[in-house]
């Protein structure tokens, strides 16, 4: 006996998230009707189909995975469109890739804010240049067996590291990386922090790479949570005030983009996804490092080079006394200077007025 | 030193073309330095777009810089070489008097005497602004090099001389521009005396009568007879006449 459902074919997200909410309630015990409908067949874990390419589908669903998913409350055909039609329409795949991207529009109709999202992102870029491959919703997110996303947060890593493996292994062991596998830390920043996660840019674009001090900055200019760690939240603004921060702040834009200069960015000289300590027993190592990572633009930097960045310490007479002492002359000495002439400027014009 | 009627030549036209080319350059040197030391004021991000970008304006200011240190130069030579043939005037050399001369004229300003200071060819407010550019100007070149080429400079000496020169250049260009801004507008384009702007250093000319009362000595020295002249009628009169009714 088949029974047949409205199916709801709303186009926009916002009417079938309202539906969802409205109908909930009675829509509930269909789906499961349906669903049990649709499992009649696909319940049988034979049920396959060969593609023109000579791939198989499998087209068996375990009954326990839709049990355990978020989605169990949603009938299949809200998902799998155009399919609520015993034996369903013939349909054309010249293979798997294409048979699974054929899917890859069911989300928006719910999620409509983050698949809008996904447009601006790289992975669709790929998917829009006829990757078949690419990334779409489900191969981050799972399919049937879809679950919360971020429980636990190394999760995200882990999805991320399907296609990004060495990326991925570089993470683990930086000190991001280890806090998180290693000590559940919950403040330290997983992939989406930095990259997103529907809007997901390109890392080789510019504007991305110049926003990354204002990315670090989210977190590291930040005193409540750098105080549980006691590392100092200066480091923004000494970057900020020193060469190349000022530089990376003023977009470091030249006239044409061939002139665009060279700006170090945070992670030129603390590293991507390998950040490592640089305070503490790794200071040292850190430090032996530094002419090397000078030297990666500035060729021919001698020992004495690195010592030209203050690593992020304002002077002070401990550290970078000299600055620190021509900082304070110039404290005095401008206004000493500048108010003495003021007050002579005052008093010729007092004495002119007092002479009339 | 010629004569005509009203006007007497003060500067002569390497004088003038030499102001004329550092005041320029120190125009083009604030414009595009004062916006990096400032980085943060939404005006720099302003005038940088404007300029096309911050390796367009460091451009800009590198060249006006070594434009800079090149007139410096030759300015230097050009007075070792009068040093050494013995044509050097030594007008502008600070003495006790010029220090003199300060407590003289604040004494006046403050009414504690009505004595007004007799200047020479150069006041001490000109001697303190020529050395002052002088000494700033080397102060910025030295640092300015530096920050330029900071591998040549580390290489004998401590990296901490860079962030070092990079405090003291920026601080020193600004002190040098609110000198300019404040005390040497005021002296040649605001005080009342010169007001709307002296244009002797553009034009060389010094009208007759403010030279007699800006600069007596060097009056009486170049006219010796209208001098004497003069001080037989007024004695010493025009040393306390107020110094508005004198310029026109």
């Amino acid at each position: 006996m088949y029974v047949r459902f409205a199916k709801p074919t709303f186009a926009l997200g916002f009417l079938a998230f309202l539906q969802l909410f409205l109908l909930a309630p009675a829509a509930r015990g269909a789906a499961v009707d349906e669903n049990e409908e649709c499992l009649t067949c696909h319940g049988n874990d034979s049920l396959s189909v060969t593609l023109e390419s000579g791939e198989e589908a499998p087209l068996f669903m375990k009954r326990e995975l839709l049990e355990s998913s978020v989605h169990k409350s949603l009938r299949c055909t809200d998902c799998h469109a155009g399919l609520d039609q015993v034996p369903h329409p013939a349909r054309h795949y010249k293979n798997l890739a294409q048979f699974r991207a054929s899917f890859g529009e069911a989300c928006k109709n719910c999620h409509f804010e983050n698949y809008t999202k996904t447009l601006d992102s790289v992975h669709y870029g790929l998917q829009a240049r006829g990757d078949l491959f690419a990334p779409t919703c489900v191969k981050c997110h799972g399919s049937h067996d879809i679950a919360r996303p971020a429980q636990p947060r190394s999760r995200i890593s882990q999805t991320c590291a399907t296609c990004h493996q060495a990326i991925s292994d570089a993470y683990a062991k930086s000190v991001h990386g280890h806090a998180l596998l290693m000590e559940q830390n919950k403040d330290v920043p997983i992939c989406t922090d930095c990259h997103r996660s529907h809007d997901i840019a390109d890392p080789k674009n510019r504007a991305w790479l110049m926003n990354t001090p204002a990315l670090c900055g989210k977190c590291h200019a930040d005193n409540r949570l750098m105080g549980k760690y006691g590392l100092s939240t200066a480091v923004v603004s000494t970057y900020l005030s020193d060469f190349h921060g000022t530089t990376a702040a003023f977009g470091a834009k030249g006239r044409k983009t061939t002139d665009e200069p060279v700006v170090a960015l945070c992670v030129d000289c603390h590293g991507i996804h390998d950040i490592g300590k640089v305070t503490g027993e790794s200071a040292p190592a850190f430090r032996a490092n530094l002419v090397k990572t000078c030297q990666k633009c500035h060729a021919g930097a001698s020992a004495n080079f690195p010592a030209a960045w203050l690593s992020h310490y304002e002077p002070s007479l401990e550290r970078a006394p000299l600055v620190y002492m021509v900082r304070l002359f110039y404290k005095i000495i401008i206004p000493f200077i500048v108010g003495g002439l003021l007050l002579q400027i005052l008093l010729h014009l007092w004495r002119t007025v007092v002479n009339r | 030193m010629t004569r005509n009627s009203d006007n007497v030549v003060r500067f002569g036209t390497r004088d003038r073309i030499e102001h004329l080319l550092v005041m320029l350059i120190f125009f083009a040197l604030a414009l595009t330095g004062l916006p990096q030391k400032f980085h943060e004021a939404p005006i720099s991000k302003t005038i940088v777009g404007l300029l096309g970008g911050i390796a367009q304006v460091r451009y800009f200011h590198r060249l006006a810089g070594v434009l800079f240190a090149i007139m410096t130069l030759v300015h230097l030579v050009s007075i070792l070489a009068a040093v050494i043939t013995g044509r050097s005037s030594l007008a502008m050399v600070p003495g006790v008097k010029d220090f003199r001369d300060v407590v003289t004229t604040l004494r006046y300003y403050l009414r504690i005497s009505d004595v007004r200071a007799q200047f020479d060819r150069f006041d001490y407010k000109e001697k303190f602004e020529y050395w002052g550019i002088l000494f700033g100007g080397l102060i910025m070149i030295t640092t300015g090099f530096a920050l330029l080429f900071p591998i040549e400079a580390t290489r004998f000496l401590p990296g901490q001389i860079i962030p070092a020169a990079k405090v003291a250049h920026g601080n020193e260009g600004l002190m040098a521009f609110l000198v300019v801004i404040v005390w040497h507008i005021y002296n040649v384009v605001l005080a009342p005396e010169v007001f709307p702007g002296s244009k002797t250093i553009f034009t060389g000319k010094i009208p007759r009568e403010r030279m007699r009362h800006e600069h007596p000595l060097e009056y009486a020295r170049l006219f010796p007879e209208e001098a004497a002249e003069l001080m037989g009628h007024h004695g010493a009169e025009p040393a306390t006449k107020p110094a508005t009714k004198e310029d026109g």
